[in-house]
Protein backbone atom coordinates (compact mmCIF):
# COMPACT_ATOMS: atom_id res chain seq x y z
CA UNK A 1 0.00 0.00 0.00
CA UNK A 2 1.47 3.37 -1.00
CA UNK A 3 2.18 5.96 1.70
CA UNK A 4 -0.90 7.43 2.99
CA UNK A 5 -1.53 10.89 2.65
CA UNK A 6 -0.80 13.36 5.59
CA UNK A 7 1.70 11.12 5.94
CA UNK A 8 6.19 12.24 6.33
CA UNK A 9 7.92 11.74 3.81
CA UNK A 10 10.55 8.94 3.89
CA UNK A 11 13.78 9.49 4.20
CA UNK A 12 16.18 8.54 1.24
CA UNK A 13 19.90 8.53 0.08
CA UNK A 14 20.11 6.87 -3.33
CA UNK A 15 23.41 7.75 -5.83
CA UNK A 16 22.19 9.57 -8.58
CA UNK A 17 23.40 9.61 -12.67
CA UNK A 18 25.68 12.70 -12.25
CA UNK A 19 27.47 10.55 -9.36
CA UNK A 20 26.10 12.64 -6.16
CA UNK A 21 24.19 11.13 -3.65
CA UNK A 22 20.74 12.95 -2.93
CA UNK A 23 18.76 12.97 -0.17
CA UNK A 24 15.12 14.79 0.66
CA UNK A 25 17.43 17.44 2.78
CA UNK A 26 18.97 18.64 -0.44
CA UNK A 27 16.00 20.43 -1.29
CA UNK A 28 15.22 22.14 1.63
CA UNK A 29 15.17 25.50 0.29
CA UNK A 30 12.09 24.01 -2.30
CA UNK A 31 8.65 24.38 -0.77
CA UNK A 32 7.46 21.80 -2.92
CA UNK A 33 9.09 18.09 -3.26
CA UNK A 34 7.48 15.66 -6.01
CA UNK A 35 9.50 12.09 -5.89
CA UNK A 36 8.48 9.84 -8.69
CA UNK A 37 8.83 6.43 -9.42
CA UNK A 38 10.60 6.07 -12.62
CA UNK A 39 12.26 3.76 -15.47
CA UNK A 40 14.18 3.53 -18.48
CA UNK A 41 12.14 0.71 -20.30
CA UNK A 42 8.26 1.44 -19.75
CA UNK A 43 6.57 3.16 -22.48
CA UNK A 44 4.51 4.91 -20.06
CA UNK A 45 7.11 6.86 -18.36
CA UNK A 46 8.41 7.24 -21.67
CA UNK A 47 4.58 8.69 -23.12
CA UNK A 48 4.76 11.11 -19.83
CA UNK A 49 8.36 11.67 -19.83
CA UNK A 50 8.32 14.95 -21.92
CA UNK A 51 5.51 16.51 -20.06
CA UNK A 52 6.98 15.72 -16.77
CA UNK A 53 10.34 17.33 -17.84
CA UNK A 54 8.05 20.40 -19.03
CA UNK A 55 6.47 20.87 -15.42
CA UNK A 56 9.61 20.69 -13.99
CA UNK A 57 11.46 23.22 -15.85
CA UNK A 58 7.74 25.19 -15.49
CA UNK A 59 8.10 24.84 -11.69
CA UNK A 60 12.07 24.93 -11.16
CA UNK A 61 12.12 28.02 -8.75
CA UNK A 62 9.58 26.04 -6.09
CA UNK A 63 9.52 23.18 -6.98
CA UNK A 64 12.35 19.94 -6.71
CA UNK A 65 11.67 16.83 -8.83
CA UNK A 66 13.79 13.86 -8.27
CA UNK A 67 12.80 10.53 -10.21
CA UNK A 68 14.01 7.39 -8.57
CA UNK A 69 14.08 4.00 -10.64
CA UNK A 70 13.97 0.90 -8.78
CA UNK A 71 13.61 -1.91 -11.52
CA UNK A 72 15.68 -5.09 -10.98
CA UNK A 73 18.06 -4.59 -13.74
CA UNK A 74 18.81 -8.03 -14.47
CA UNK A 75 15.73 -8.89 -15.92
CA UNK A 76 14.88 -5.20 -17.26
CA UNK A 77 19.01 -4.05 -18.84
CA UNK A 78 17.43 -1.14 -20.13
CA UNK A 79 17.14 -0.04 -16.22
CA UNK A 80 20.66 -0.83 -15.30
CA UNK A 81 22.75 2.36 -14.36
CA UNK A 82 24.86 3.42 -17.32
CA UNK A 83 21.19 3.09 -19.36
CA UNK A 84 19.89 5.47 -16.80
CA UNK A 85 22.99 7.92 -17.20
CA UNK A 86 22.45 7.44 -20.90
CA UNK A 87 18.45 8.35 -20.86
CA UNK A 88 18.83 11.19 -18.61
CA UNK A 89 21.57 12.48 -20.89
CA UNK A 90 19.24 11.86 -24.28
CA UNK A 91 16.52 13.67 -23.05
CA UNK A 92 18.19 16.04 -20.71
CA UNK A 93 16.45 15.53 -17.35
CA UNK A 94 16.21 18.71 -15.33
CA UNK A 95 15.78 16.49 -12.37
CA UNK A 96 17.90 13.88 -10.50
CA UNK A 97 17.90 10.39 -11.65
CA UNK A 98 18.32 8.25 -8.42
CA UNK A 99 19.03 4.55 -8.78
CA UNK A 100 17.59 2.62 -5.56
CA UNK A 101 19.16 -0.87 -6.43
CA UNK A 102 17.82 -2.55 -3.09
CA UNK A 103 14.53 -1.61 -3.94
CA UNK A 104 13.89 -0.42 -0.22
CA UNK A 105 13.11 2.69 -1.28
CA UNK A 106 10.47 2.46 -3.56
CA UNK A 107 9.21 -0.47 -1.21
CA UNK A 108 9.34 2.15 1.62
CA UNK A 109 6.92 4.39 -0.43
CA UNK A 110 4.76 1.45 -1.07
CA UNK A 111 5.40 2.14 -5.11
CA UNK A 112 3.76 -0.43 -7.18
CA UNK A 113 4.34 1.38 -10.86
CA UNK A 114 6.03 3.82 -13.15
CA UNK A 115 5.61 6.57 -13.25
CA UNK A 116 3.91 7.03 -9.48
CA UNK A 117 4.76 10.48 -8.54
CA UNK A 118 4.47 11.68 -4.48
CA UNK A 119 4.43 14.79 -3.67
CA UNK A 120 5.41 16.84 -0.41
CA UNK A 121 4.73 19.91 0.75
CA UNK A 122 6.75 22.46 2.72
CA UNK A 123 6.77 20.46 5.66
CA UNK A 124 7.04 17.48 3.53
CA UNK A 125 3.85 15.97 4.59
CA UNK A 126 2.70 14.58 1.70
CA UNK A 127 -0.58 15.87 -0.01
CA UNK A 128 -0.88 14.15 -3.32
CA UNK A 129 0.11 11.02 -5.19
CA UNK A 130 -1.15 8.98 -8.16
CA UNK A 131 -0.80 9.52 -12.07
CA UNK A 132 0.29 13.01 -13.58
CA UNK A 133 -2.87 13.58 -15.89
CA UNK A 134 -5.76 11.68 -16.78
CA UNK A 135 -4.62 10.81 -20.30
CA UNK A 136 -1.43 8.85 -21.31
CA UNK A 137 -2.18 8.27 -24.92
CA UNK A 138 -3.05 11.68 -25.66
CA UNK A 139 -1.57 14.76 -23.76
CA UNK A 140 -3.82 17.14 -25.95
CA UNK A 141 -6.93 15.85 -24.82
CA UNK A 142 -6.25 15.95 -21.03
CA UNK A 143 -8.90 17.35 -18.87
CA UNK A 144 -7.74 17.23 -15.60
CA UNK A 145 -4.19 17.77 -14.58
CA UNK A 146 -3.66 15.86 -10.93
CA UNK A 147 -0.24 16.85 -10.81
CA UNK A 148 -0.16 20.33 -11.51
CA UNK A 149 -3.06 21.11 -9.81
CA UNK A 150 -1.36 19.79 -6.61
CA UNK A 151 1.22 21.96 -6.99
CA UNK A 152 0.05 24.99 -7.76
CA UNK A 153 -2.39 24.61 -4.78
CA UNK A 154 0.19 23.96 -2.40
CA UNK A 155 2.76 26.65 -3.78
CA UNK A 156 -1.07 28.56 -2.79
CA UNK A 157 -0.80 27.14 0.88
CA UNK A 158 -3.63 25.44 -0.28
CA UNK A 159 -4.40 22.18 -0.32
CA UNK A 160 -4.42 19.78 -3.56
CA UNK A 161 -8.24 19.91 -5.14
CA UNK A 162 -7.49 16.04 -5.85
CA UNK A 163 -5.06 14.32 -3.18
CA UNK A 164 -5.12 10.31 -4.33
CA UNK A 165 -5.70 8.79 -7.58
CA UNK A 166 -4.65 5.74 -9.59
CA UNK A 167 -1.28 5.52 -10.74
CA UNK A 168 -1.06 4.19 -14.62
CA UNK A 169 1.68 2.80 -15.78
CA UNK A 170 4.35 -0.35 -15.60
CA UNK A 171 4.40 -2.50 -12.73
CA UNK A 172 7.47 -1.96 -10.56
CA UNK A 173 10.15 -5.01 -11.30
CA UNK A 174 10.63 -6.57 -7.90
CA UNK A 175 13.98 -8.91 -8.06
CA UNK B 1 -8.43 -13.53 -40.69
CA UNK B 2 -6.46 -15.01 -37.85
CA UNK B 3 -6.19 -12.52 -34.91
CA UNK B 4 -4.37 -12.50 -32.21
CA UNK B 5 -4.09 -10.15 -28.87
CA UNK B 6 -1.36 -11.35 -26.45
CA UNK B 7 -1.23 -9.36 -23.19
CA UNK B 8 -0.11 -9.25 -19.83
CA UNK B 9 -2.18 -8.62 -17.32
CA UNK B 10 0.19 -6.15 -15.11
CA UNK B 11 -0.17 -3.64 -18.15
CA UNK B 12 -3.11 -1.60 -18.48
CA UNK B 13 -3.14 -1.04 -21.85
CA UNK B 14 -4.80 -4.42 -23.65
CA UNK B 15 -7.88 -3.08 -22.86
CA UNK B 16 -7.27 0.22 -24.94
CA UNK B 17 -5.55 -2.26 -27.29
CA UNK B 18 -8.05 -4.29 -27.97
CA UNK B 19 -10.60 -1.26 -28.53
CA UNK B 20 -7.70 -0.49 -31.41
CA UNK B 21 -7.83 -3.40 -33.03
CA UNK B 22 -11.33 -4.09 -33.48
CA UNK B 23 -11.79 -0.43 -34.88
CA UNK B 24 -8.76 -0.74 -37.28
CA UNK B 25 -10.72 -4.30 -38.25
CA UNK B 26 -14.09 -2.32 -38.93
CA UNK B 27 -12.14 0.55 -41.12
CA UNK B 28 -10.76 -2.17 -42.96
CA UNK B 29 -13.75 -4.30 -43.16
CA UNK B 30 -13.00 -7.55 -41.91
CA UNK B 31 -14.98 -9.48 -39.64
CA UNK B 32 -12.54 -11.86 -37.59
CA UNK B 33 -12.81 -12.59 -34.10
CA UNK B 34 -9.95 -11.34 -31.46
CA UNK B 35 -8.12 -14.09 -30.08
CA UNK B 36 -7.12 -12.47 -26.76
CA UNK B 37 -4.45 -14.47 -25.16
CA UNK B 38 -3.04 -13.73 -21.83
CA UNK B 39 0.14 -14.30 -20.93
CA UNK B 40 1.23 -14.66 -17.36
CA UNK B 41 4.68 -16.29 -16.65
CA UNK B 42 8.18 -16.69 -17.90
CA UNK B 43 7.34 -19.78 -19.42
CA UNK B 44 4.55 -18.65 -21.77
CA UNK B 45 5.92 -15.49 -22.81
CA UNK B 46 9.07 -17.70 -24.15
CA UNK B 47 6.30 -19.88 -26.00
CA UNK B 48 4.40 -17.10 -27.49
CA UNK B 49 7.34 -15.08 -28.23
CA UNK B 50 6.05 -12.18 -26.17
CA UNK B 51 8.30 -9.82 -26.03
CA UNK B 52 5.49 -7.40 -24.51
CA UNK B 53 1.85 -6.75 -23.71
CA UNK B 54 -0.05 -5.66 -25.96
CA UNK B 55 1.36 -8.34 -28.64
CA UNK B 56 -0.75 -8.19 -31.46
CA UNK B 57 -0.55 -9.91 -34.64
CA UNK B 58 -2.43 -10.92 -37.82
CA UNK B 59 -2.20 -13.73 -39.47
CA UNK B 60 0.76 -14.61 -37.42
CA UNK B 61 2.23 -10.74 -38.74
CA UNK B 62 3.26 -8.68 -35.56
CA UNK B 63 2.48 -5.23 -35.22
CA UNK B 64 5.42 -3.04 -35.22
CA UNK B 65 8.22 -6.65 -34.40
CA UNK B 66 11.26 -5.98 -32.52
CA UNK B 67 13.13 -9.64 -32.80
CA UNK B 68 16.30 -8.07 -31.31
CA UNK B 69 14.19 -8.22 -27.57
CA UNK B 70 13.64 -10.70 -25.27
CA UNK B 71 10.67 -12.55 -24.31
CA UNK B 72 9.14 -11.55 -21.00
CA UNK B 73 6.46 -10.04 -18.73
CA UNK B 74 6.35 -5.96 -19.67
CA UNK B 75 4.56 -3.33 -20.96
CA UNK B 76 5.53 -3.05 -24.50
CA UNK B 77 6.59 0.65 -26.54
CA UNK B 78 5.57 1.12 -29.88
CA UNK B 79 6.66 4.19 -31.73
CA UNK B 80 4.03 6.03 -33.66
CA UNK B 81 4.16 7.98 -37.11
CA UNK B 82 4.70 10.96 -35.18
CA UNK B 83 7.67 9.98 -33.36
CA UNK B 84 5.44 10.09 -29.92
CA UNK B 85 6.23 6.79 -27.67
CA UNK B 86 3.05 4.75 -26.59
CA UNK B 87 1.85 1.66 -24.86
CA UNK B 88 -0.58 0.80 -28.32
CA UNK B 89 0.03 1.32 -31.62
CA UNK B 90 -1.85 3.67 -33.81
CA UNK B 91 -4.44 2.98 -35.53
CA UNK B 92 -2.33 3.52 -38.65
CA UNK B 93 0.02 1.05 -37.42
CA UNK B 94 -2.80 -1.29 -37.36
CA UNK B 95 -4.28 -0.74 -40.72
CA UNK B 96 -0.88 -1.18 -42.27
CA UNK B 97 -0.23 -4.58 -40.34
CA UNK B 98 -3.41 -5.59 -42.05
CA UNK B 99 -2.81 -4.47 -45.15
CA UNK B 100 0.51 -6.67 -45.26
CA UNK B 101 -1.79 -9.71 -43.47
CA UNK B 102 -4.09 -9.45 -46.40
CA UNK B 103 -1.70 -9.04 -49.27
CA UNK B 104 0.41 -12.23 -47.87
CA UNK B 105 -3.11 -14.30 -47.55
CA UNK B 106 -3.78 -13.29 -51.72
CA UNK B 107 -0.46 -14.04 -52.60
CA UNK B 108 -0.84 -17.81 -50.94
CA UNK B 109 -4.23 -17.92 -52.11
CA UNK B 110 -3.82 -17.08 -55.93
Amino acid sequence: MALEIGKPIVDFSLPGVDGKTLSPADFAEKPVLVVAFWCNHCPYVRAYEERTIALAKEFADKVAFVAINANDAVKYPEDSFPNMQARAKEMGYPFPYLHDESQEIARAYGATRTPEFFVFDSQRILRYHGRLDDNWENPSAVQQRYLRDAISALLNNQLPPVADTEPVGCTVKWK
Amino acid sequence: MKVELLYYPDCPSHERALELVREALALEDIDAPVNVIRVETDEEAERYRFIGSPTIRFNGIEVDPAPHLPYRLTCRTFRREDGRLSPVPSLQMLRETIALARKEEEHHGS
